[in-house]
């Protein structure tokens, strides 16, 4: 599984999934999802929850998951398949989902584990009622593909007539759901007459990517809590409290995240420009030593290059080139350069040195990670190595896409990700789990 | 790399100085000098300031500082809100606690009148390719005499043919000021030698590392980044070196390295040279502040005794708009 590239994948295409009435599903990466699907099951459905994913990416996922036979795999990838699907159904916005189940349809994809989902998103969702009145044909045509058609009205029909536990209601659909006595009512609904007017609820019940800070006016010390003490302790302030607030920021960045098996070499641009001047002094560099602090917290081993100067007296001009071959040097897992994109000393030779690496025979990727001052900052003449894989950063809040992204280009990176991504979805499959139950209540 | 003595004129030794490892910012080379420092001299943003416009063609600068003498740099120029922005013809030398009114300013853009205060001033040394005319203007009263020539600048970049310096100053600002963060001061920097594409541009010396820190957003951003700005070569595709291994391509980049070093050599040692006419404007104690005119070099000097202590020197001809288009050898 390429993960860089799926990654890539995930965060920029979101384009709908479309059923076009009479006509075929309208999937334009299906055999992209199949073959990673192929490739690893658990590790393609994971990535799904990566933060930045885009919505409708993760909705191709749900879908692959739910389309494709689970004959094989052992009961851990089941469990965490069934744990990233009940995700994944509530984590969506409820549209979404009932795309993806029509899809199905479309698909005549019947395995068991798809009839559980297609049945507690119409019967189960927090929002079934609502959604129900709203949607009531599309959700009675997933209801009679999971079930098939006669068994979905011979259920009906039985429910309709007071039936909540016979042997059959209780072989065909009650075995799939969590909360039959919620779940009942909703059968009847789902046959009997319409809503006209209502509306679905457009949100997901669940969040999956957390809310940023979004300050209106960018400064340099609200960039988040990292970098902000940072700030404060290059401008002299005292250390002693803010270095207690410093490990204490640290540890709230990195206390969810597993250790990174491996060796990172940071080129850490410690030059004159890193620092700024005016409002802006001190900005950018702090972000680049926040990441470098949170590095050294995960990673087996970090080796740190400082370009220019160092991180306290930054001066001096860039020279990245070097920056790399000396990282180069550790022997490390991944080379992750951190610079503003400023390369004066010798401009053009990081291209040409990390264009000549392969061969060279160096294959320890390199990744450019982007340090801005705000995410709209202006690019045109800060990319020193446009081939290289690039991702920027102004915000703390971006290590938690900077971090998986980085990490994913090297071979080391693949269990960190499946570790943190378990963690993440374990989290995640508890919350889901509390907003059925308040939903049942 | 090359001294300075082949370029410099006759009253002016810069014994001491050194030049530092060149940096590249598209078309703009910059190469770092550093020297004995002079004390004493007042620099521009913390000491000088506007204290007010009395009229068109009309600037008053103060010399804030309790002690030391302010040099005031050359072609340098002022912009804020709700007034006309003007830049001088001729730099001076002014005592501690002293104003001077310069009825000899240029305005650069056409506007209201009235008092400046000092917060959101911001200063910037008028670019290189209005220098040599702005400096044949020295002594010269009249607010519009640079009008034609900025219209003339603006039609060569594409801008409309106005008087407005402020077309390329303020509306680009976000590209040109890129090359205060493009190229990197140096610590103990005090100068510069320019060149933008293959050609000399100009010649900066300060007396100290402080007073060359406090003019450096105006000389890489405006004086010389205007006309770099205007010769922005494309990016080029990375050419892989043949190495096959990581020591063989630290060697290869060190080898072109040193080979690229060596063509700015050549450039330095190629420049030219000749007599100039070297004319004493003012002075102050020791200090004398002349002006040089020469086919290729022209600007003002600051000199105590033989020893420099502040310089700005052009290239007339790149001053006058023959520069652009050259392309900085990778």
């Amino acid at each position: 599984m390429d993960t860089p590239l799926l990654l890539a994948h995930f965060e920029t295409h979101d384009e709908p999934v479309s059923l076009p009435r009479g006509g075929t599903l309208c999937w334009d990466d299906a055999d992209f999802h199949r073959a990673a699907h192929t490739d690893d099951p658990e590790g393609y459905a994971l990535l799904a929850l990566t933060p930045g994913v885009r919505p409708w990416q993760r909705a191709r996922v749900l879908l692959q998951v739910l389309a494709a036979s689970q004959a094989g795999l052992d009961d851990a990838t089941r469990a965490t398949l069934a744990s990233l699907t009940r995700v994944l159904a509530l984590a969506l916005p409820p549209a979404h989902v009932i795309t993806v189940l029509l899809a199905l349809r479309r698909l005549r994809a019947n395995h068991k584990h798809t009839t559980r989902a297609i049945l507690r998103f119409v019967l189960e969702h927090p929002d079934a009622d609502a959604l129900i009145a709203a949607r009531r044909p599309a959700l009675v045509d997933c209801f009679e593909h999971a079930l098939g058609k006669a068994t979905a009205r011979g259920c009906a029909r039985r429910v309709g007539e007071g039936d909540t536990g016979s042997d059959y209601l209780q072989r065909r659909l009650l075995r799939f759901l969590a909360a039959p006595e919620h779940a009942l009512p909703r059968v009847r609904a789902l046959y009997a007459a319409g809503h006209p007017g209502a509306t679905a609820p457009p949100r997901a019940a669940l969040t999956v990517d957390l809310l940023r800070e979004r300050p209106a006016t960018v400064t340099a010390t609200n960039r988040g809590d990292i970098a902000a003490t940072l700030v404060h302790l290059y401008r002299g302030g005292p250390a002693g409290d803010l270095n207690t607030a410093l490990d204490r920021h640290l540890g709230d960045a990195v206390g969810h995240l597993p250790p990174f098996p491996g060796t990172v070499a940071l080129v850490l641009d410690a030059s004159a420009s890193m620092r700024g001047y005016g409002d802006r002094e001190w900005a950018v560099l702090s972000q680049a030593a926040a990441l470098r602090l949170v590095l050294a917290e995960l990673c087996e081993r970090l080796e740190v290059v400082e370009v220019g100067g160092d991180e306290r007296t930054p001066r001096g001009a860039t020279d990245l080139a070097t920056g790399v071959l000396d990282a180069l040097a550790t022997d490390p897992d991944l080379v992750a350069v951190v610079s503003d994109g400023y390369e004066n000393l010798f401009p053009g030779d990081l291209a040409r040195v990390t264009a000549s690496l392969p061969r060279a025979g160096i294959t320890t990727p390199v990744v450019f990670c982007h340090a801005l001052f705000t995410g709209s900052d202006d690019l045109t003449l800060r990319r020193p190595a446009p081939a290289l894989p690039e991702r920027g950063f102004w915000h703390q809040d971006d290590f938690a896409e900077l971090l998986p992204w980085m990490f994913g280009h090297c071979a080391a990176g693949e269990p960190w990700l499946r570790a943190a991504l378990h963690t993440r979805l374990a989290a995640l499959d508890r919350q889901a789990a509390r907003i059925q139950t308040r939903s049942a209540a | 790399m090359s001294d300075l003595t082949a370029l410099v004129p006759g009253p002016l030794s810069l014994a001491g100085h050194r030049l530092g490892t060149p940096q590249r910012a598209g078309a703009l080379t910059m190469v770092p000098i550093s020297g004995p420092a002079h004390p004493g001299i007042v620099a521009p943003r913390s000491g000088l300031k506007l204290a007010r416009v009395p009229g068109y063609g009309q600037v008053e600068l103060r010399n804030g500082a309790d002690t030391g003498v302010a040099i005031v740099p050359l072609h340098i120029g002022y912009v804020q809100d709700a007034a006309q922005n003007h830049a001088l013809c001729r730099s001076a030398l002014l005592a501690a606690g002293q104003s001077l009114l310069f009825e000899d300013a240029a305005c650069v853009q056409e506007s209201q009148g009235g008092l400046l205060a000092g917060r959101d001033q911001w200063f910037f040394v008028l670019p290189l390719e209005l220098r040599a005319r702005a400096l044949e203007l020295r002594g010269v009263n009249g607010y519009s005499k640079l009008w034609t020539d900025i219209a003339d600048l603006n039609t060569r970049y594409g801008l409309a043919r106005r008087g407005h310096l402020e077309q390329i100053l303020s509306r680009k600002r976000p590209v040109l000021t890129q090359f205060q963060s493009r190229l990197e001061l140096q610590p103990g920097q005090l100068g510069a030698l320019f060149f933008v594409g293959d050609r000399f541009a100009g010649l900066e010396i300060a007396p100290d590392p402080v007073y060359f820190a406090q003019m450096w957003t105006a000389l890489v951003c405006f004086a010389y980044g205007v006309a770099a700005w205007q010769a922005e070569p494309a990016p080029a595709d990375p050419e892989p070196y043949e190495a096959t291994s990581l020591a063989g391509l630290r060697a290869a980049l060190d080898a072109d390295r040193a080979t690229r070093l060596a063509e700015i050599a050549d450039r330095l040692a190629a420049l030219p040279t000749g007599p100039v006419e070297v004319r004493e404007e003012d002075r102050y104690l020791d200090l004398r502040l002349s002006t040089v005119t020469g086919p290729h070099l022209a600007g003002q000097i600051v000199t105590e005794g033989e020893r420099a202590v502040y310089a700005s020197l052009f290239a007339p001809a790149t001053a006058t708009g023959t520069a652009t288009g050259g392309t900085a050898t990778a």
